[in-house]
């Protein structure tokens, strides 16, 4: 079919997904997934294993046929009623989670195995060696690097056409953890100075965190939210995305006019959250809790209970149990770093702005994830 | 005694040596009876080898005018056109029977899969018997033609049924090859390949083919060495290629280091294509994706779902119907005529027995071999694997020839004798024992042994308790291998036999050439009775 241009005042967006839907058999592994990417932007997806997020990406590069809905490719349809542009035309690039070099071809012919008609295709590869730094690998064969060198190579020759959407994969799921955080601060730099448009899928919150100008977060073949990381984190739009990134406590709160009022204090909602009235589950990081060493000790009443201890390197998180056996997980600020198992503290809520979900809510998708049912409880990622 | 491999990180110290004696790295120096017993049966590899070059080298007349006569430029110009015939038809019959049964919505592929690689069971003067016995003048096909007015049939001898027989024969070699790398390729590669603007076609092309070449290409230079080493059904068929020429310039004349000459030629020859096939084995394997993690598409036939069967049946029928129907006729011709009908037992026994012998023997040298091989992988360990492989390439018409002169001049008490055979056996077949307890020792690794010395076991006894088992049905695949092999071979058993020695194979062998049909059918059944049962047990255990 023909490039169709849609005639836009805005910007043409890099890719822009409606409706998307793919069955195999009768599992559901996409159902209605609209998502768009903008120029130069960087979308992470993020969910567990096996909720489509590879899915949408085979579709978007026309390895595989959806069952339903729309992809256009800055601006051209390329999947939709009336046929689907194959593979080879979609100006697409993909870095695979294995990297999939050509493991007969050497590194600089791997990176110019898609540009070979460009009569400049060795100063373009000689160009693209210089960005993922390995100027000098162009001679050697795939199986002599490393992991992390291969994977700049499949970064390299999914950039050599110019592509209009790069898709990576998983990409860092086949290195050490060292590795991956050094290499994500370049693929970030590699893809600005490339100025392309991406989307990466993972299943890791930290890459999609701090990798995403904007971040979509995936369960079961659907985006339960897509906006800016600080959003997705601050104001969660389902408890799945609640619980999912990040740590989060789902704390009942009687709202009323904007304010949550919890067991610990109030909370003021922000977003549709602010409209509830009634009954509803509370967002409680962390952080919005600060502890204090019980006076009385144990004795004390109403006094929580420090039960487990998570020790991060960076920060500690405890958890701490009510006389009447909720659960919650705290930061333990630098006061009270020493806290052991078995001590007994305060809490205080700080004053913050978060979200809350009223009941119906809770029965939206994630209502087949073990998502609280109840008036009160925590949800431990 | 030098050290041949660098210590593993520990202190050469007096405490160091202590220590490393209980270390279980595998780099440590290989324990001095595992270096013996592989040294030892390198050197019977290779030495026969080495005296016939001093043999060919020492003869009295002139070898180089010998090289140079028309009659020797033939036979090498006869057996280079044998291989690539041979070459090329295994790579047409092989490569679309390996696409069809993976690749493709092939009606019973699983069962073709299993029929179309049979045939590598079947020892080559077997099937040239059934070839002659069925074709030939005298044969099955113009004995039911005759009364209808044919008188003749076109020739089978020469070059034509020898191509045809050995092609029969060793095409399983490129099925195996094509089969494993398609199975093996890696999905996303073509994917990629996609991705960057390539339609389906180029990406067959630029890497499909590419990858796959390698693998195809060993795999058919498998089957061009077995034509190249191929006694039984080139000198069943008559056609001059090295292995016959050498055979009758060995029983021709009495210098025989005429014959010598012809054989290194020969063994020049295969190490050449077995030096090509391990440099494309090892480019294969830098190829190898993982397994494909999503199931391959398989192409739908269509229309050409019956052509492919016809064609696949074709080759199955040619190369297994055909024998067995052949080896059938001439039993139930040989009993209707009241023909003595029998199979001596003496040729049974002899080819069981020298096969079983061989099978114990080559056993308990594998043990140790594989040991050095899988967990000392310095100098000794390599020199080792590779001179086996070698030993295993070598036309046996070579080694045969070669220990005849080693027998005659060094050790005349060996010469002639049953011990002679067996050993030959033993140490020839060597390699098909090591390779399923290496790989198996390999596999295994040193985990389980780690495990028993925490619990209390000293090395021997945690070998003893808990490596021996693992390893044990490897052990007993490798001797069945062995056992197969021993039993299938000709050309050793005819030249390093006792006089009056026979088996099967010999027997076959003798009473054909001398187109006594009826009387080669009854061993080649037999043969064949027992090839089959000893394939039956190699694919239970691989099935399991």
């Amino acid at each position: 079919m023909s490039a169709v241009r849609v005639p836009t005042g805005q910007p043409v967006p890099a890719l822009r997904i409606a409706g998307l839907e793919r069955v195999y058999g009768s599992i559901v592994a996409l159902s209605g997934v609209d998502l768009e990417v903008r120029q130069a932007e960087m979308l992470t997806v993020l969910g567990p294993s096996g909720c489509g997020k590879t899915t949408v990406l085979r579709l978007v590069a026309g390895l595989e046929q959806p069952d339903a809905g729309t992809i256009e490719i800055a601006g051209r349809r390329v999947t939709g009623p009336g046929g689907s542009v194959p593979p080879e035309r979609r100006r697409v690039g993909m870095v695979f989670q294995d990297y999939a070099l050509f493991p007969h071809l050497s590194v600089a012919d791997n990176v110019a195995y898609g540009i070979r008609r460009d009569p400049d295709r060795a100063v373009r590869v000689a160009e693209l060696l210089e960005l993922v730094n390995l100027p000098d690998a162009g001679d050697r064969m795939p199986h002599e690097l490393s992991g992390g060198m291969q994977q700049r190579v499949a970064m390299a020759r999914a950039l050599a056409p110019r592509p209009d959407i790069v898709l990576l994969d998983e990409p860092f799921s086949n290195l050490d953890a060292a590795l991956r955080t050094q290499l994500r601060g370049d693929l970030r730099e590699i893809l600005r100075a490339a100025g392309a448009s991406a989307i990466l899928v993972t299943h890791d919150q930290d890459e999609a965190l701090t990798l995403g100008d904007r971040m979509a977060v995936m369960v079961r073949g659907r985006i339960e939210q897509c906006d800016p990381p600080e959003i997705v984190y601050g104001e969660p739009a389902t408890p799945f995305v609640a619980t999912f990134v990040g740590t989060g406590n789902l704390v009942h709160a009687d709202c009323r006019l904007g304010v949550g009022m919890t067991r610990l204090g109030p909370v003021r909602l922000v977003g549709a959250s602010a409209r509830i009235a009634g009954g509803a589950l509370a967002v409680i990081r962390p952080e919005h809790v600060e502890l204090e060493e019980a006076a009385d000790g144990p004795a004390e009443a109403g006094a929580w209970r420090v039960v487990r201890r998570r020790f991060t390197g960076s920060e500690i998180l405890l958890e701490v149990e009510a006389p009447d056996g909720l659960r919650l997980w705290c930061e333990a600020g630098p006061a009270v770093r020493r806290l052991r198992i078995g001590d007994a503290v305060r809490l205080r809520l700080r004053d913050v702005e978060t979200v809350a979900f009223a009941p119906s809510r809770t029965h939206q998708p994630a209502a087949a994830e073990p998502a609280p049912v109840a008036a009160e409880a925590v949800v431990e990622r | 005694m030098q050290p041949l491999t660098a210590p593993s990180g520990l202190p050469r110290s007096a405490a160091g040596r202590g220590l490393r004696r209980w270390a279980l790295a595998p780099r440590a120096r290989p324990p001095l009876p595992l270096l013996i017993v592989g040294l030892v049966v390198a050197a019977l590899s290779v030495l026969p080898i080495v005296y016939l070059g001093i043999r060919a080298a020492g003869t009295e007349a002139d070898a180089v005018a010998f090289l140079l006569r028309p009659r020797t430029i033939a036979v090498l110009g006869s057996t280079v056109a044998l291989g690539l015939i041979v070459g090329a038809g295994t790579i047409a019959i092989g490569l679309p029977i390996a696409w069809l049964t993976t690749r493709t919505d092939l009606p019973g592929r699983r069962w073709w899969t299993v029929l179309t690689v049979v045939p590598l069971a079947i020892p080559s003067y077997v099937l040239g018997f059934a070839f002659v016995a069925a074709f030939g003048p005298r044969g099955a096909l113009q004995s039911l033609l005759e009364p209808l007015g044919v008188q003749r049939l076109p020739d089978v001898y020469g070059l034509p049924g020898a191509a045809c027989v050995l092609i029969l024969a060793s095409y399983p070699y490129v099925v195996l090859a094509a089969r494993a790398g398609m199975l093996r390729e890696d999905r996303s590669v073509e994917e990629a390949a996609r991705t960057l603007g390539d339609t389906r076609r180029m990406v067959f092309r630029r890497v499909t083919m590419p990858l796959l070449g390698p693998a195809i290409a060993a795999g058919t230079l498998l089957a061009v060495l077995y034509a190249l080493s191929d006694f039984g059904a080139v000198s069943l068929l008559q056609f001059d290629s090295f292995s016959r020429a050498i055979y009758l310039q060995y029983r021709a004349t009495f210098d025989r280091s005429l014959a010598a000459i012809l054989a290194l030629v020969l063994l020049g020859l295969t190490l050449v294509v077995t030096f090509g096939e391990a440099r494309l084995r090892r480019r294969a394997r830098e190829f190898a994706g993982r397994p494909a993690r999503r199931p391959v598409e398989s192409v739908t036939l269509g229309r050409w779902r019956w052509p492919a069967v016809a064609f696949v049946a074709a080759v199955v029928g040619l190369a297994l119907v055909v024998p067995a129907v052949t080896i059938a006729f001439w039993l139930i011709r040989a009993l209707g005529q009241g023909e003595t009908f029998r199979v001596g037992l003496e040729p049974i026994l002899g080819s069981l027995g020298t096969a079983a012998a061989a099978a114990v023997l080559a056993t308990v040298l594998a043990l140790p071999v594989a040991l050095l091989v899988a967990r000392h992988p310095g100098r000794p360990g390599r020199i080792v694997e590779r001179v086996s492989y070698g030993a295993f390439a070598l036309p046996g018409i070579v080694v045969a020839l070669a220990l005849v002169f080693v027998a005659t001049t060094a050790l005349p008490v060996l010469y002639q004798t049953l011990a002679l055979l067996i050993g030959a056996y033993a140490v020839r077949f060597l390699a098909e024992a090591v390779g399923p307890v290496r790989a198996t020792l390999a596999r295994t690794g040193l985990r389980l042994e780690e495990a028993g010395r925490t619990l209390g076991d000293g090395p021997v006894r945690a070998f003893a308790r808990l490596t021996l088992p693992v390893v044990r049905p490897a052990i007993l695949a490798g001797a069945a291998l062995v056992f197969l092999s021993v039993v299938k071979e000709l050309p050793m058993a005819l030249i390093l036999g006792p006089i009056g020695f026979e088996t099967l194979a010999t027997e076959i062998w003798s009473t054909t050439s001398e187109g006594f049909y009826a009387r080669a059918a009854g061993p080649a059944a037999v043969l064949l009775v027992l090839s089959a049962g000893a394939m039956a047990v190699l694919l239970r255990d691989d099935a399991r």
